[in-house]
């Protein structure tokens, strides 16, 4: 346990180092690993193309996995609850809704855009329909978690029964949330995506202070300075915004908002200024070696599985042990 | 405005020589005139609402349930701004106080105490620290001072390093009351600190706000229920009733029988302590 020690501009360098390198450790080995043998050397051009096409995948891996980490952490300081993640809230959910209905009806450039608005419709009405207090009781987030995401899994198939059988498939395939597919037409999308993906998190880091304090009380908050509302607001539409642009980039992908802040915090403690840093590479990370994972999978069978196969393979049972452990006592915290 | 209050705060240091009985009375340091403030049209919770609060003196907010203590502190620390009226802390208004200039002055103790996370104590103190670090919250060795002094002073050193939610109720309260201190105010409002506490621990809490405002110089209003603790402790009572006050001034002053029986709708007694020489109010089974 690293805490409690004060939280210096040393520190907070050193551990941003760290982290760097862990996931640039992490990325190159995943760049190297894979199903075709570099190693062999049939020729330059060859290995170059493979290691090119893992990059952007790995690359398309980390600004997903930061982004939905950095979404996670901020949704659970929001709604002062531990189970909060933008796939249960059913974020994902209209994200997903916005990026089909763009890419049917305009252009998958405005995906993004559209992913973004649904995100942040969905938050909207969750947070006006079932929060208390500024809190998201756990019974309530699971409940309008459930309500929401059925809502949209049948918008979701109304539009689908509708479309073209072509677009049937690869809608289906997409629904499952898979990083394996490379389009070079989709370079400049992920160059933006990652932007706002750091834009984020440094948003966050600037916002962590407040985090900490409004996740102690709204009243406690405000009367040490901050901003509760401006804070909510600015938030709310930051982890929207990744939310709905990683969505656009590779589907819903669920659970990594969950897993990685909580890994996080049984390692770090609860202070959001080491967690925003924190939740931002280490979301890299878990999704690039989840991804790696499926890649090396396809060498089993046919075809790499979607990775949001894999991420809720391992999210929901670690959703179960939350519930059964860490969530009675946020119940009983009140 | 009012540096100096600033520094002598920033310095940590005792107010010079402890405040006599009755010092900082003539000389406002808190200012309540004519508050008015209702969350829904037509029912007004605080209605013309005006008292003093002399710097350095300990007060006590009394009132029945509904009388609006609650309302009035969250107007006080700036939660709440208030529909009627004007609030001045130093001379100044509230609201022309920058918010984070506001949170380096008045330090708030509210009722609620439940984190939805498990911070430790230091961690929880530290807090306290907020509005005096910078925009990414890097605390430096002068804010780990602070806490390591509030800790000190409230006793809670020993458990520094433990949960929040491992504590007792009382131990909690104390911490919380730490945060107050490490946020170097020169005004502490607290809402009901002692509510769910058994005596021993209500005797504790207040006497260290009695030996903060002796020792610190600290101004402090409180709120709370029970007439005698705050006729025990209290340099000064405001006694509300239906969002106005009804009586205010020393607990001889206010605790009468025909100023508390028509608030309260009880049958009550007050009889004077020897040895202090403060009143007490005695509880009579029966009609009002």
């Amino acid at each position: 346990m690293i805490r409690p020690r004060p939280v210096t501009a040393r520190r907070y360098v050193a551990a941003l180092g760290g982290w760097l390198v862990a996931w640039v450790l992490v990325a190159a080995a995943a760049v190297l690993l894979g199903t075709e043998n570099i190693w062999a050397w049939e020729s330059w051009e060859s290995v170059r193309t493979v290691l090119g096409i893992r990059l952007y995948l790995v690359l398309t891996a980390s600004i997903v996995g930061a982004s939905l980490a950095l979404a996670g952490l901020a949704f659970q300081a929001l709604l002062r609850n531990p189970l909060a993640d933008p796939y249960i809230l059913g974020v994902s959910g209209g994200a997903s809704l916005g990026v089909i209905l763009s890419s049917l009806c305009f252009s998958i450039l405005l995906a993004p855009l559209f992913g973004f608005v649904g995100a942040l419709a969905t938050v909207a009405v969750v947070y006006a329909v079932a929060q208390r207090r500024g809190r998201l009781e756990p019974y309530t987030l699971l409940l309008s978690g459930v309500i929401i995401n059925a809502f949209y899994g049948a918008a979701i198939m109304l539009v689908v029964a509708l479309a073209s059988p072509m677009e049937r498939g690869s809608i289906a395939y997409w629904m499952m949330g898979s990083i394996g597919t490379f389009d070079p037409r989709g370079t400049p999308v992920v160059a933006v995506v990652g932007g706002l993906a750091v834009a984020v998190a440094v948003v966050f880091a600037f916002l962590a202070k407040g985090f900490n304090l409004v996740v102690v009380g709204e009243d406690t908050a405000g009367a040490l300075g901050v901003r509760v509302e401006r804070l909510r607001l600015v938030a709310f539409v930051a982890a929207s915004l990744v939310t709905g642009a990683s969505v656009a980039l590779v589907g819903p992908i669920g659970f990594v908002g969950l897993i990685c802040p909580h890994l996080l915090r049984l390692a770090l403690g609860p202070d959001h200024r080491r967690l925003v840093p924190a939740s931002f590479f280490f979301g890299a990370i878990f999704l690039v070696l989840a991804d790696l994972a499926t890649r090396l999978l396809a060498s089993v069978g046919d075809q790499a599985p979607p990775v949001g196969v894999l991420t809720a393979m391992c999210g929901g049972p670690f959703f179960i042990y939350l519930l059964r452990t860490r969530w009675r006592r946020a119940a009983e915290v009140r | 405005m009012a540096k100096d209050a600033d520094n002598a705060a920033a310095a940590g240091t005792p107010a010079p020589g402890a405040p006599a009985p009755g010092a900082g009375r003539g000389a406002p340091y808190l200012e309540v005139r004519g508050l008015g403030f209702a969350y829904r049209p037509g029912a007004a919770v605080l209605a013309g609402l005006s008292f003093d609060v002399g710097r350095g003196r300990l007060v006590n907010l009394l009132g029945p349930n509904g009388s609006g203590k609650t309302t009035l502190l969250r107007i006080l620390v700036g939660l709440l701004v208030p529909a009627e009226g004007e609030v001045r802390l130093a001379g100044i208004a509230l609201a022309d106080y920058p918010r984070g200039a506001l949170a380096r002055r008045i330090a708030y103790v509210p009722q609620e105490t439940a984190s939805a996370a498990a911070f430790t104590v230091l961690e929880t103190v530290l807090m306290g620290r907020s509005p005096h670090t910078g925009a990414l919250g890097f605390e430096t060795p002068a804010d780990w001072y602070a806490a390591r002094e509030a800790l000190r002073l409230t006793e809670t050193e020993a458990f520094a390093e433990r949960s929040l939610e491992e504590l007792s109720g009382g131990e909690r309260q104390r911490v919380v009351i730490a945060r107050a201190i490490a946020q170097e105010a020169d005004l502490v409002l607290l809402d009901e600190p002692t509510a769910f506490l058994d005596i021993k621990h209500q005797h504790a809490i207040y006497g260290l706000l009695a030996r903060l405002v002796a020792e610190r110089g600290l101004t402090a209003v409180c709120v709370s229920h029970d007439l005698n603790l705050a006729a025990a402790y209290a340099d000064d009572l405001v006694l509300l009733a239906a969002g106005r006050v009804a009586a205010r001034g020393t607990p001889a002053e206010v605790l009468r029988p025909e100023v508390l029986r028509p608030v309260y709708e009880t049958p009550l007694e007050v009889r004077t302590d020897e040895v202090t020489g403060r009143p007490y109010v005695l509880l009579r089974r029966g009609a009002v």
